[in-house]
């Protein structure tokens, strides 16, 4: 569905995307992750016909960005990762205006329109100006608005940026229906667990390469076996913050409220191994595994030091 | 017809344009000083049967304020049309659509347009009272209003090309006008310099003549706006031209033409991708 090859893009002197290459299937969920400055927008608006890249080749649905660029647009729904929206509209008629441009005869459009504010659930706004909704509501205004010609493929640069939990959450479930949907998403954000429950597959970039790409599992396990690791004890904290802060595996340890956090760097058997010291050392430990934050400390361990 | 009413771009632009209460004011305000002025010369020359007819004046005065309004409204009204987009961050979502740069062009060039020439009809009006004075006839307010359409439609799309090269719409609607500047006043300017030079470096060949109606000149007296107004209505200005051509469709048709040039080149500068129909860096530079 979306393909890349040896895709690079430069401005001037900046290599801000070196050969890219990118393989998303027909109904999977592709997160795309990556620091501020990564490239993943530049990447976005490359696929979404805005960019011309500099080298490389890029296909979506078999059609060429360059050479074919009204196919392109045809079979994408593009949301950049700032966007504005119409003063003086209501969101019927913001709905309206993007089928307008869609070609859309305009028949068909008031039962579209509605589907779509149903989908997103805005039909309460249907007649309010675009300029007075909340930001979560113009976001989801705008994925409706990515919907409205029925792409194949979504492109969604950072849906959930600035918006707060709940409405994280909303957005994400209207994502999952669109996923059932059998639409192809490429979604980008900078937070590992916001992608985690949404995507079938992930790809890590930083500073214009791709570093690490496949499902979400895999790519854990190629960080080199880094986890972040929680232990609990209940009695001799003390030696076990002694044991824990001589082990070579253990970084960047934190003493907190209710336990001991940091990054393990190793597979099962030091694991194990660890937790033997651990108990050695007198340590009444009560929990000892991975802590749910854990992929954050994959996204940090991916992406520390490379290039740098 | 009917597809060009199901513009969505037209549709949109003048859902917005005529929600806004700022356009009321705007077209009251224009009437208010569009009115105002023939009727303050109403009140210092009172209408008397003896005069009806004689007096072009008035006329001349109406023109001139028209066509001053004109060039403060036209460019104004474009000059945001795309940097306007641009700056709200939805020209990148529009470039997406099935809409193409040329359609999105034109359709902000008509429904500009269609707003100055809403303000142009507005005001038509007054031209009868003003035609009550004047010893113009029908022949000649039909120039001059095919004249203020040209002018219209060569400030507006000038604006446009303007908001579509400069990213930001303040300094595209300054540039814009600083362009207009040039070819409402420039073109004048330098007229009325090259001619007086001319006449002091040599004016045995270049008597005073002579010199104003050196083909050169006479293309350079056509493109200006100002002559070409006074030609129209008959009225000499201070160095008087004998054209060798019809001023007012020497204009209309150069204004035109740059008209059009200015709507294509805005359409390919909008494109987001573009034609190379030169390439002069055939291999790509290798950096590092
Ligand atoms: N128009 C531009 N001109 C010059 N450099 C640019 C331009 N746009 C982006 N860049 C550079 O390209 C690099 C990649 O930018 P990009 O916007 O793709 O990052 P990103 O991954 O989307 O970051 P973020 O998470 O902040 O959105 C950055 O270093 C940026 O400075
Ligand atoms: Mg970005």
């Amino acid at each position: 569905m979306i393909e890349t090859v040896h895709l690079s893009k430069r401005y001037g002197s900046l290599r801000a995307l070196s050969d890219l290459n990118l393989r998303i299937e027909q109904g999977k969920v592709f997160g795309f992750i990556g620091p501020n400055g990564a490239g993943k927008s530049t990447t976005m608006l490359i696929l979404a016909t805005l960019l011309e890249p500099t080298e490389g080749q890029a296909l979506v649905c078999g059609y060429d960005v360059m050479k074919e660029p009204a196919a392109v647009r045809q079979s994408i729904g593009y949301m950049p990762d700032f966007f504005g929206v119409y003063d003086n509209l209501t969101a019927r008629e913001y709905l309206d205006f993007y089928a307008g441009a869609y070609k859309i005869p305009a028949s068909k459009r008031t039962a579209l329109i509605a589907d779509l504010l149903e989908l997103v659930n805005l039909s309460n706004k249907a007649d309010a100006y675009v300029d007075s909704l909340s930001r979560g509501m113009q976001q989801r205004l705008g994925l409706a608005r990515c919907l409205v010609h029925d792409p194949e493929v979504l492109i969604l640069d950072e849906p959930a940026s600035g918006l707060d939990p709940r409405a994280r959450i909303e957005l994400r479930e209207i994502l999952k229906q669109l996923r059932a949907m059998g639409k192809t998403i490429l979604i980008s954000s900078h937070i590992l667990p916001e992608l985690a429950e949404l995507c079938d597959e992930i790809g890590v970039i930083e500073q214009g390469r791709l570093i690490a790409c496949g499902a979400l599992d895999d790519v854990s396990v190629r960080a080199r076996g880094i986890t972040l690791m929680l232990v609990r004890t209940l009695t001799n904290r003390h030696q076990a913050g002694r044991v824990l802060s001589q082990c070579p595996l253990v970084k960047d340890l934190e003493e907190q409220e209710d336990g001991f956090r940091f990054r393990f760097v190793g597979g099962e058997a030091e694991k194990a191994g660890l937790l033997q010291e651990l108990v050695d050392a007198g340590a009444a430990v009560t929990y000892f595994g991975e802590s749910s934050e854990n992929l954050e400390a994959v996204f940090l361990a991916i992406t520390e030091g490379v290039g740098g | 017809m009917r597809e060009f009413l199901s513009n969505p771009i037209l549709v949109k632009e003048l859902r917005e344009r005529f929600r806004t209460k700022r356009t009321v004011w705007i077209l009251a305000l224009y009437l208010l000083i569009m009115g105002g002025i023939p009727l303050g010369f109403l009140l210092i020359n009172p209408l008397r049967a003896g005069t009806l007819g004689e007096n072009s004046e008035l006329f001349l005065i109406s023109a001139a304020i028209h066509y001053a309004m004109i060039c403060f409204v036209a460019p104004a009204l474009t000059a945001g049309a795309i940097s306007g987009e641009r700056e709200r961050q939805t020209l990148n979502i529009l470039l997406t659509t099935q809409l193409s740069p040329r359609t999105i062009v034109w359709s902000k060039l008509v429904t500009s347009l269609a707003f100055t020439s809403l303000l142009l009809a507005a005001s038509m009006p007054l031209y009868s009272l003003v035609m009550l004075y004047g010893s113009v006839s029908p022949e000649q307010v039909v120039k001059l209003v095919l004249f203020f359409a040209v002018n219209i439609l060569f400030l507006g799309s000038l604006g446009l090309f303007c908001s579509t090269w400069i990213k930001r719409t303040a300094v595209s609607t300054i540039t814009a006008y600083g362009i207009a500047f040039c070819f409402v006043v420039g073109t004048g300017l330098l007229f009325f310099f090259l001619g007086e030079i001319l006449q002091q470096v040599d004016p045995d060949r270049y008597s005073h003549l002579v010199v104003w109606n050196l083909p050169e000149l006479q293309i350079l007296a056509g493109l200006n706006p100002v002559i070409v107004l006074f030609a129209i209505l008959d009225e000499s200005l201070m160095p008087s031209v004998e054209f060798a051509f019809t001023p007012w469709l020497f204009f209309d048709s150069c204004y035109l033409g740059l008209s059009v040039l200015f709507v294509l080149w805005s359409g390919y500068l909008l494109r987001p991708v573009r034609r190379r129909w030169w390439s002069w860096k055939k291999h790509p530079v290798r950096v590092q």
